[in-house]
């Protein structure tokens, strides 16, 4: 699999460096090899690529890069914060003990290598030694084990990294640099986890002084990333300077030693017209979320270039409560599953750029079950038959079905504070389509309050969701019937199935790979067959940057990656 | 009760100036105070778990992290005793710490105030200044020139501030590239903010102003002013324009006002910083600090604004100068 796909028209305008992306197995030689060819394909073709830039066929370090942002974090604190954008931009300043490639494989990063006990509950491992944080303390056993008592303690509040370490109950320093951390209970997930940016490591000296400004950014982010966390101005930047003393990359970096660019300015720019604007005014370097109706035109300007990675967990779906009339009936579940035209409604929302989804993990997923592909089209009369089974004969005057004389209404709640990605109107979109079948689809506009309090006592029929992340374990977090939204789970559907418990209680407590994908690949199977979720579409984490920005790679969550980026330009 | 004019009259008398402070003074903390505890029993008659709010819909904290988060911010305790514990502090001028930012409300207020105010502020004399400009020149003019006037004015305050805002942004950043496209660094990156937020209040000025100097213009002392030979410009600008100025002012006050809260969709389209975008973010997860914060400066600044504008009655219209034993 590509890690990036350049989609450039031109082709000489494409990195000579993403030409060489990253690929499960890959060695030294063949980055060299990859090399040679890109040199030999721009001096092919070198001149054609606009007139004032000048082009190296190697990366060339110094200069800086402005990056147009559309979120802007709430707390830049990795333990506490469970906003994605939070970690993209920490990702920077903070390394984990290991790193992952998109096969789902792990390589070393502050762990030079690991054990884990063949039960799963605890994991050892080796440390690199000569790693400093910015701050000139050491990186090492102790730091580990204070940054993660400091996760899991109650004072810390941590609103996601606390759940990655699930159920941690200590970290043992075995020597200055081993540490062996426990688990009450076989935990597969947590390599995943130790891979992300939330369990990434703070200087024990600013978890002493400044635990409670962590939240706010800027300098007391002391990690030992290549990258230090320079200045925050809430509203407008952040800025993080390259770190000198970097030598400790990632296995699955593409270069060893300190970043290319001096300095990282980060822009937030809310409005999408802004953000684009800025790109193609040339005011800024790079954006982020480049809307899908600008992504063509962006393509088309032979000055720019689009990234793309598709994002990896829970696409957004739309989950049935099966606990509640009349969707706790299969039939009349099946009959809004194959009711919904997504095909048409995904690709003309979002202008072909994103993918209908097709199983409740999205495909670039480990353990993605590619065989539901196709497996459950649109078929409106499939639909109405269901239905007609169901009991749901009757019509009223607007059209929509009755039983009983009561119409064939669904709740489908709306959080005008949180919709993104027009997801409005594709819910406009899916309530057309099943008008067509007879069934009415109302979107009652709540606050949040309500919103939390009803979802979480279970009385909406239809929520829906998406959820990034780069592991198939997402499937317990939706599907587990001990996964409840109260307790911070995510099963909106109510499912209460045995057999998805086992599965995916199963699939987090091996690392057995053959295991895994029949586990997870039977829950998918299951949770589709039974209706209790409408996968609809796989988001993407679409880059929209001027040409002479080389080297910008996607990590398996495809957040943006700068360690590796430099600029073409003089 | 009394006229207005005599409210005024009385608080600039020379007894009048010490009392009308004292009054001001009360008047505004009570104004304050009683903002305050509106929007704290507001935000306590939101529906739904105040924890759960704050965390959001997609959230994987455990019910121990939630019974910690309720505990540390004092959730668990009774509503009157987190009202005394909070104007407790208040009296400290203690406005306690964001929920969600995990910092003191007192900075993030701070840093957000300026760039509200420069806006605010330069938004505020564009719209003066279009406005005067355009009633002055038509009113009671030919009826063509006034109807033109008159319908700029009517678009000018019907157009939607988000779209004006992106359409100057398409031309005078995108394309001319004069202004910077965002941000609230330099004097240039103000100029497009505050002329998007000045129009649709120099719309409603401009009206309100022409009307006044029509008025005005009819009145007995303009044939005065014009039986002593001066000029129509000079009637205008002199006579006129004073006397319907009075009405302008207030309305500007008013608006003012009004503006300091609104700036949120300016805030966005130009991604700037300010108190708009703090208080959304604020109001959307129920972030109790911070919402009775900005109440409280909001309160404040209307006080001030209106006083301001009481001062600026007294410099244009003579007649509240005079001493109540003059009267």
């Amino acid at each position: 699999m590509r890690f990036t796909r350049p989609v450039h028209r031109s082709a000489c305008l494409k990195s000579p460096l993403r030409l060489a992306d990253r690929k499960p197995g890959r060695t030294h030689a063949r980055i060299a090899g990859a090399a040679v060819t890109a040199t030999l394909f721009l001096a092919a073709c070198g001149s054609n690529a606009g007139s004032t830039a000048t082009y190296a066929d190697k990366p060339v370090p110094g200069g800086s890069l402005t990056y147009g942002i559309d979120t802007e974090p709430t707390c830049f604190d990795i333990h506490v914060s469970q906003q994605d954008i939070t970690a993209a931009i920490q990702r920077n300043v903070f390394d984990s003990l290991v790193t992952e490639d998109d096969a789902g494989t792990f390589h070393p990063w502050l762990a030079t290598s690991w054990d884990i006990a063949p039960d799963l509950t605890s994991f050892t491992f080796r440390l690199r030694q000569g790693v400093t944080f910015t701050d000139g303390t050491d990186f090492n056993a102790d730091a580990v084990r204070i940054n993660f008592d400091h996760i899991v303690a109650k004072t810390t509040k941590s609103q996601y990294a606390a759940s990655l370490l699930g159920p941690y109950t200590g970290t043992d320093v075995i020597d200055p640099y081993t540490v062996k951390v426990n688990f009450s209970k076989p935990f597969a997930p947590f390599l995943q986890a130790a891979s992300t940016a939330y369990l990434g490591f703070y200087s024990p000296k600013t978890l002493t002084a400044n635990a409670d400004k962590l939240c706010g950014g800027g300098p007391v982010a002391v990690g030992t990333g290549p990258f230090t966390f320079t200045s925050y101005t809430k509203g407008q930047r952040i800025v993080l300077t390259k770190n000198p003393a970097y030598a400790w990359a990632p296995a699955t970096g593409k270069h060893t030693g300190p970043a290319y660019i001096d300095t990282l300015t980060i822009r937030i720019l809310k409005e999408n017209a802004a953000r684009v604007g800025s790109l193609t005014s040339g005011q800024i370097d790079v954006i982020s979320a480049v809307p899908p109706a600008n992504v063509k035109a962006i393509q088309a300007d032979q000055n720019l270039q689009v990234l793309r990675k598709d994002i990896a967990g829970a696409p957004y779906s739309l989950y049935l409560n099966t606990s509640l009339a009349p969707l706790n009936d299969e039939r009349v579940r099946t009959a809004i599953q194959r009711g919904v035209n997504l095909d048409q409604d995904v690709s003309t929302v979002y202008f072909g750029q994103y993918k209908r989804a097709w199983s409740p993990i999205s495909a670039t997923t480990p353990s993605y079950d590619a065989t539901l592909e196709k497996s459950w089209p649109y078929e409106p009369a499939t639909s109405n038959q269901l239905l007609d089974q169901a009991g749901w004969t009757g019509r009223d005057a607007a059209g929509y079905r009755t039983r009983n004389g009561i119409r064939l209404t669904i709740e489908w709640p709306t959080v005008p504070a949180f919709v993104r990605e027009q997801r409005d109107i594709l819910g406009q979109a899916i309530q057309d389509d099943l008008k067509k079948i007879g069934v009415e689809i109302t979107r009652p506009a709540v606050d949040i309050g309500t919103y939390v309090t009803k979802a979480y006592g279970g009385q909406f029929q239809v929520l829906d969701f998406s959820w990034g992340r780069f592991e198939p374990d997402v499937l317990r977090l939706f599907f587990n019937s001990g996964s409840t939204l109260a307790t911070g789970g995510q099963n909106a559907s109510l499912l209460s199935d045995p057999e998805v418990d086992n599965w995916t209680d199963t699939g987090a407590a091996t690392l057995d790979q053959a295991t895994r994908n029949d586990v997870y690949a039977k829950t998918q199977k299951a949770v589709i067959n039974k209706a209790v979720v409408i996968p609809v579409y796989t988001s993407s984490s679409i880059i929209g940057a001027a040409g002479y920005v080389k080297g910008i790679a996607f990590d398996a969550n495809s957040w943006p990656l700068f360690y590796d980026a430099w600029r073409n330009k003089k | 009760m009394r006229s207005p004019l005599a409210t005024r009259r009385a608080l600039f008398s020379r007894r009048g100036i010490i009392q009308g402070a004292a009054e001001r003074l009360l008047a505004g903390t009570a104004v304050m105070l009683g903002a305050a505890t509106l929007a704290f029993a507001a935000l306590q008659l939101v529906p739904g778990d105040t924890v759960a709010v704050l965390l959001g819909p997609t959230t994987t904290a455990s019910p121990e992290i939630r019974q910690q988060i309720r505990t540390e911010f004092g959730f668990d305790q009774p509503v009157p005793v987190r009202y005394a514990r909070y104007v407790g502090n208040l009296l400290h001028g203690d406005l306690g710490s964001s929920y969600q930012l995990q910092q003191p409300v007192s900075k993030l207020i701070n840093d957000q105030i300026w760039p509200t105010v420069q806006l605010t502020v330069a938004a505020v004399a564009v719209a003066v200044v279009i406005a005067v400009v355009s009633a002055v020149v038509t009113a009671g003019r030919r009826p063509a020139l006034r109807a033109t006037a008159t319908a700029w004015e009517l678009v000018a305050l019907s157009t939607p501030p988000h779209w004006l805002g992106i359409m100057l942004l398409t031309v005078f950043s995108f394309q001319l590239r004069i202004f910077p496209v965002a941000g609230a660094q330099s004097l240039s990156s103000l100029v497009l903010p505050a002329v998007t937020l000045a129009l649709s209040v120099a719309g409603v000025l401009g009206q309100v102003l022409r009307e006044g100097l029509e008025a005005a213009l009819e009145q007995p002392f303009v044939v005065t002013a014009r039986s002593r030979g001066l000029s129509q410009s000079a009637v205008r600008l002199r006579h006129a324009f004073r006397h319907a100025a009075t009405p302008l002012l207030t309305l500007a006050g008013w608006l003012t006002g009004t503006l300091l809260g609104g700036t949120v969709v300016i805030e966005t389209v130009f991604s700037r910083p300010g108190i708009g975008s703090l208080t959304m973010q604020a109001v959307t997860s129920r972030d109790l600090p911070v919402v009775l914060g900005v109440v409280l400066l909001s309160a404040f600044a209307v006080v001030l604004i209106f006083t301001v504008v009481d001062l600026l009655h007294l410099v244009i219209d003579p007649r509240l100068r005079t001493t109540e034993a003059a009267l």
